[in-house]
């Protein structure tokens, strides 16, 4: 990995009018000292964001070392600190400068596409956060001036949901980063225990052809026969190694699938801005995550299935000479109740009208006629079985 | 003549037909039926094109589906031999038929190939013709055209709009040379004539990159039905050019060029934004209301293509953040500026997709998805600025590629990042590798799309790698063997020189004076009884070279001169065309030639030596991979944690299906001869690896010569073949007549209902039936068993 570069400090950059100097071609040579690369090899550029002017670390320590100074480029006045320089990641030091302010953006507007209504207004987001940006990054005077305006308005307003979209993300990276760490460690396992494999297979073969030379050394004649066998059993061995190999394919897919999940979690600000100032930002189809949730009613077991009948209507005191025997004493008492029994006979009677198989099959709902003659099946086997059994 | 298979009549354009011929369209037949694909290895020279064809074509046109068949070839001599084959099968068809099909069979190639414009036709490399003829093409010039004003175009291509959009050209097979002399005649562009009368074909013959390269399949064949038939011929390589169409390079040059792509595209949208703001905006609300153009309904004129996305994401809309033409210059600038940072680290790094996205997140704030869109957010960002000189874009268009890929796959794809060329170079030279490691994935659409899809060679063994490889499952798996009247080529392993010291090309013994000389003697002695020409194969360039400057040093070219004219391939393809052609000349007049080739090289995967023009194929040495190459290690552990294929099976089995492909160079008939010797102890371990059909005429006697024990068998056998030998001689066992066809027929049939009649006697006594298939796979398994030499050759390589 290539991380070796130092990338210390958070951008404070005030994005201010900079004559941004062009990116230093071939980097070859100190535009302060006029040291060139043939003459120290290891020749180090630093800059200091404060105005991204690039110099050679020698003139940084020449310069700065003995506190703040100023910017020894023409025209440039700003004062900088030996603390404040860094090497630059990119060699294109616009880029380094853009890099900087995004990271300041990025460090705000972190809102997550769950955060929005829909994926159009989470795109608008984006192009908004991305317009702002431009501003920050090469905007006029005044667009600049109103970009940083809004940036801090919206940071002083959604403070915590920042927080907490920070936090988030934060996990989330170090989640990605473990699972990549894991990943890149069981790949090295599975290497080095492909090679042991390997070694092991061929010492075998080694072991094997030995003991086939043994045989035939042991037993003059016939041995030939003998060493075959041999080798055959090495061989399956070998076999059955192999296949232990291949069951473990099996397990480590599933480890990685496991730590997938829990990104996520965002949350979201206010949508209307009441006071409006400086083109105050305002974002639709934010979800408004600050309405309490609805309190959640009781756990209701068939996920809101209604069974209220709508071909018939249940009147209390119902009554048939069939079902009125059930009414008595003899039956109620075990908790028994007549109601119940009503609503069944009421049910049982009434369902399956109004089902068309026709259109089940189209929707599919439910199980195919196929699949009911198969379950039947199924269970007629079953029951055959049985019937050998006895 | 004319027969049956089941109810299909057959109309082959030849009096008689060889039995594996025969029993190829009878499988091919059960495949299409059944729905599913095949795998299907059928001897070289055995006239495997025209038995595809017709048999394909008489299922088109008796069936009511009339399937179109999308045949696809490497290369441009193969497609047009494809043509002719199907011209005379159509016209064969016509006169025993009395009248003409309805009937449409077309090829397409590059337009470099195809291209009638005076000037650009001129142009040498293909991509500028391609960038050439776009830019007299595009949709945007024409109503400026109509506008108005003064803008070049090509008047072949407009001839075309004048003319009924589905019939172009009229019904017939068209060669290449067919359709350009066409188009000369009615001044109408033969490129677009063959793209634009794709979906109103029978038959269409083209290159495996129209339907496996991403970037070029999703304009060219999108527009195929699902029950297409699907023919891959000479497939043995498929899995590499799947790898490689999916695979990009990344240099700092080309990086560099990027840049300055981006700066163009940046200048003309200012340019564009102060003259014709309208278009920026028009494009700017098509990607918010996440519309794909309309007019990329043409995609013909498409710029740019992007690799194939997953069709969820293509219904997306493209994300905010790059919606803005600015927007996305300033994105893929940072990008380039990130990937010039990555190149400037001096260690080797290989990196998976998703390390690598987190990275450049963490250092540039480029999130996934919009990455994701960026080949995509170009072409259209390009299609809208008009641009005509699109080569300049070229490779701003790779990184967004490459963007869009890394960011789509997390798995098969690994990015190798090599500061240096070789490990002994002091001025780094960085090259980012993204290299594909799965070949399933290039080849997953062309699966899922259509129906059956047949796979298939002279040299496909074994079998069972490709559908591990390649992610699919084979309805139908066979490989044929060969019928022969008479013994006509003679496969020999020479393990031992003349001085009985085992002969090998393996690392540790390689250079070694005796084993150089040994080979020497082998060449000489072939040289010397060979008629006309012969080929000799080398495992690669490098040692190729060293055994010839240490012959040079021992005399043996001169021995060998004295036989036979030496001729030598080289990388430089005009190089070796003119060997090529000396060679040819000098097979055709007195002693013959010897060329000396490379087992990987262009001579051995496309050229034919034919009769006189080979006699002999010596193959010197295993031809192994190089395996020190970064990228081919990271794909062996790929295939190893993926498809549980282990490195050493993989590298065996590339190794040989190399040397077979090698070997079959010189049998391109029933009625050749020629001698077939492979030259390395370690091949006896492989022999199983080869194809059935030189498997099986390898006699085990011949598994383990000498090299004079095998002069002198292929004397005998040399002087065999010099008897005369009439077409007669063949009758009824490697040809058939319409009579021996009949004959086969009825035993098939009679066999079948024996089979039937057992079938259900099993099934009456409960008898379990299947267990048939399941045999010989145990020992194929250790079949792919590298001998101690590989693994000590390969650790070597790893050590060095
Ligand atoms: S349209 Fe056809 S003829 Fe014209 S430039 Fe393009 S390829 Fe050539
Ligand atoms: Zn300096
Ligand atoms: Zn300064």
């Amino acid at each position: 990995m290539s991380r070796n570069k130092s990338f210390a400090s958070r951008g404070g950059t005030t994005a201010a009018s900079l004559g941004l100097p062009a990116p230093i071609s071939g980097d070859d040579m100190c535009p302060v000292c006029k040291t060139i690369r043939y003459l120290n090899k290891d020749m180090e550029f630093l800059i200091n964001p404060e105005c991204y002017h690039s110099m050679c670390s020698n003139c940084v320590n020449r310069l700065f070392n003995d506190g703040p100074n100023q910017c020894p480029y023409a025209g440039c006045h700003r004062t900088l600190r030996r603390k404040g320089f860094r090497s630059p990641f990119f060699g294109d030091l616009t880029v380094e400068r853009e890099v900087d302010i995004r990271r300041r953006v990025a460090a705000v507007f972190n809102q997550h596409e769950d955060d929005f209504e829909t994926l159009r207004d989470y795109n608008n987001y984006l192009q908004m956060v991305e317009d702002l940006t431009f501003g920050l990054v090469s905007g006029t005077e005044a667009r600049r001036r109103d970009a940083e305006a809004q940036l801090q308005q919206w940071e002083a307003e959604h403070k915590i949901d920042i927080e907490r979209n920070r936090k988030a993300g934060r996990e989330a990276d170090e989640l990605s980063r473990r699972r990549i760490a894991a990943e890149r460690d069981a790949a090295r396992q599975r290497r080095i225990e492909a090679i042991k494999e390997a070694e092991e297979e061929k010492l075998e073969r080694v072991r094997n052809r030995e003991a086939e030379l043994d045989t035939m050394a042991d037993a003059p004649e016939g041995g030939a026969g003998g060493g075959a066998g041999a080798a055959g059993a090495g061989g399956q061995r070998v076999e059955l190694k192999r296949r232990k190999q291949t069951n473990r394919a099996g397990e480590t897919g599933a480890a990685a699938a496991g730590s997938g999940g829990g990104a996520g979690a965002g949350a979201g600000a206010g949508g209307a801005a009441t006071t409006s100032d400086v083109g105050r930002l305002s974002i639709r189809g934010l979800k408004d995550k600050r309405r309490a949730p609805a309190p959640e009613g009781p756990y209701d077991p068939f996920g809101g299935m209604d069974f209220v009948p709508s071909r018939y209507k249940l009147h209390e005191g119902l009554s048939h000479p069939q079902i009125d025997k059930y009414r008595d004493r003899a039956h109620n008492t075990g908790g028994y109740s007549f109601e119940e029994y009503a609503a069944r006979a009421m049910y049982e009677a009434f369902a399956g009208l109004a089902v068309f198989i026709e259109d089940e099959k189209e929707v599919g709902i439910g199980l195919s006629a196929g699949k009911v003659a198969g379950i039947s099946a199924g269970m007629a086997a079953v029951g055959s079985d049985e019937m050998e059994i006895d | 003549m004319e027969f049956n298979i089941d109810d299909l009549p057959i109309l082959f354009p030849y009096p008689r037909i060889y039995p594996e011929q025969y029993a190829y369209m009878v499988d091919l037949k059960k495949t299409l039926d059944a729905g599913g694909n095949a795998v299907l290895e059928m001897p070289s020279g055995t006239g495997k094109t025209v038995t595809l064809l017709s048999l394909i074509v008489a299922y088109q046109m008796y069936y009511p589906e009339h399937r179109k068949l999308i045949y696809c070839s490497r290369t441009m001599s193969e497609i047009e031999k494809a043509l002719v084959e199907l011209k005379a099968l159509m016209k064969f068809r016509t006169e025993r038929l009395g009248y003409e099909e309805e009937f449409r069979g077309l090829g397409l190639t590059s337009r470099k190939n195809l291209c009638l414009h005076p000037s650009v036709k001129r142009e040498k490399s293909g991509s500028v013709v391609d960038a050439r003829c776009r830019s007299l093409t595009a949709g945007f010039v024409k109503e400026k055209k109509e506008k108005g004003e003064n803008v070049d175009v090509c008047v072949y291509h407009d001839n075309l709009d004048n003319l009924e959009p589905h019939n172009l050209i009229p019904n017939g097979v068209w060669t290449f040379d067919g359709l350009l002399r066409y188009g000369e005649q009615h001044k109408q562009c033969p490129y677009f004539t063959a793209r634009r009368m794709m979906q109103f074909c029978n038959v269409i013959i083209y290159s495996y990159h129209y339907l496996l390269d991403p970037k070029i399949a999703e304009r060219v064949s999108k527009d195929l039905s699902k029950d297409c038939i699907v023919v891959f011929d000479e497939a043995h390589n498929i899995d590499n050019v799947c790898i490689e169409s999916l695979s990009t390079d990344i240099t700092e040059d080309s990086l560099r060029r990027a840049t300055r792509g981006a700066q163009n595209l940046e200048t003309k949208i200012n340019e564009m934004r102060d003259s014709d703001q309208k278009k920026l905006q028009d494009e700017y609300e098509k990607l918010v209301e996440g519309l794909r153009g309309a007019d990329e309904g043409r995609q013909e004129d498409a710029f740019m293509s992007n690799p194939t996305l997953p069709d969820d994401l293509l219904k997306e809309a493209v994300p905010g953040n790059i919606r803005r033409a600015e927007h996305f210059v300033a994105f893929l600038r940072r990008f380039i500026e990130y990937l010039k940072t990555r190149m400037k680290v001096r260690q080797v790094i290989s990196e998976t997709p998703p390390s690598f996205l987190a990275h450049l997140k963490e250092y540039t704030f480029i999130e996934k998805k919009p990455l994701r869109f960026c080949a995509e957010r170009l072409t259209s960002l390009v299609r809208t600025l008009e641009l005509t000189n699109i080569e300049d874009y070229q490779p701003l268009q790779e990184v967004a590629t490459f963007a869009t890929l890394v960011a789509t796959y997390e798995k098969g794809f690994l990015l190798i990042l090599e500061p240096y060329e070789s490990d002994t170079a002091e001025v780094p030279n960085p090259v980012l590798h993204f290299t594909c490691l799965d070949a399933a994935i290039a080849i997953k659409p062309v699966f899922d799309r259509f129906r059956s899809v047949v796979i298939t060679s002279g040299t496909i063994s074994p079998l069972e790698m490709y559908p591990k490889m390649l992610g699919f499952v084979a309805a139908v798996q066979e490989s044929y063997s060969m019928t022969l009247a008479r013994r006509s080529f003679l496969p020999m392993i020479v393990t031992r020189g003349s001085d009985q010291a085992s002969i090998s090309t393996s690392f540790q013994v390689r250079n070694e004076p005796s084993v150089v000389r040994n080979y020497g003697s082998l060449l000489t002695e072939f040289a010397r009884i060979t008629p006309d020409g012969m080929v000799v194969f080398f495992p690669s360039y490098l040692y190729m070279e060293s055994i010839i400057s240490m012959w040079q040093g021992m005399g043996i070219l001169d021995e060998v001169w004295k036989y036979k004219l030496i001729l030598v391939e080289t990388p430089d393809a005009q190089e070796t065309s003119v060997a090529l052609e000396t060679y040819r000349t000098a097979c055709c007049n007195g002693r013959g030639a010897v060329l000396l080739c490379v087992a990987r090289g262009k001579v051995s995967e496309g050229i034919d030596f034919d009769h006189q023009y080979g006699r002999t194929v010596l193959c010197i040495g295993v031809p192994f991979q190089y395996t020190e190459s970064r990228i081919l290690k990271a794909r062996l552990e790929f295939l190893r944690e993926t498809y549980r294929i282990r490195e050493n099976d993989f590298l065996s089995f590339d190794a040989m299906r190399h040397a077979a492909q090698c070997l079959g160079r010189v049998l391109r008939g029933k009625d050749d001869y020629g001698l077939m010797v492979l030259a390395d102890r370690r091949f006896r371990a492989k022999r199983t690896q080869l194809p059935k059909w030189i498997n099986q005429a390898l006699l085990d006697s011949d598994t383990n010569l000498s090299t004079d024990m095998a002069v002198s068998n292929a004397r005998r056998f040399l002087k065999g073949m010099a008897q005369p030998f009439r077409a007669r001689d063949q009758e009824g066992i490697s040809t058939w007549s319409m009579g021996d066809l009949r004959a086969h027929q009825a035993k098939m049939a009679d066999e079948q209902i024996r089979e039937l009649q057992e079938r259900e006697g099993e099934r009456e006594f409960g008898g379990g039936v299947g267990g048939k298939g399941a045999g010989g796979n145990g020992d194929a398994e250790s079949d792919y068993d590298m001998d101690n030499d590989d693994e000590a050759e390969l650790m070597a390589l790893d050590g060095r």
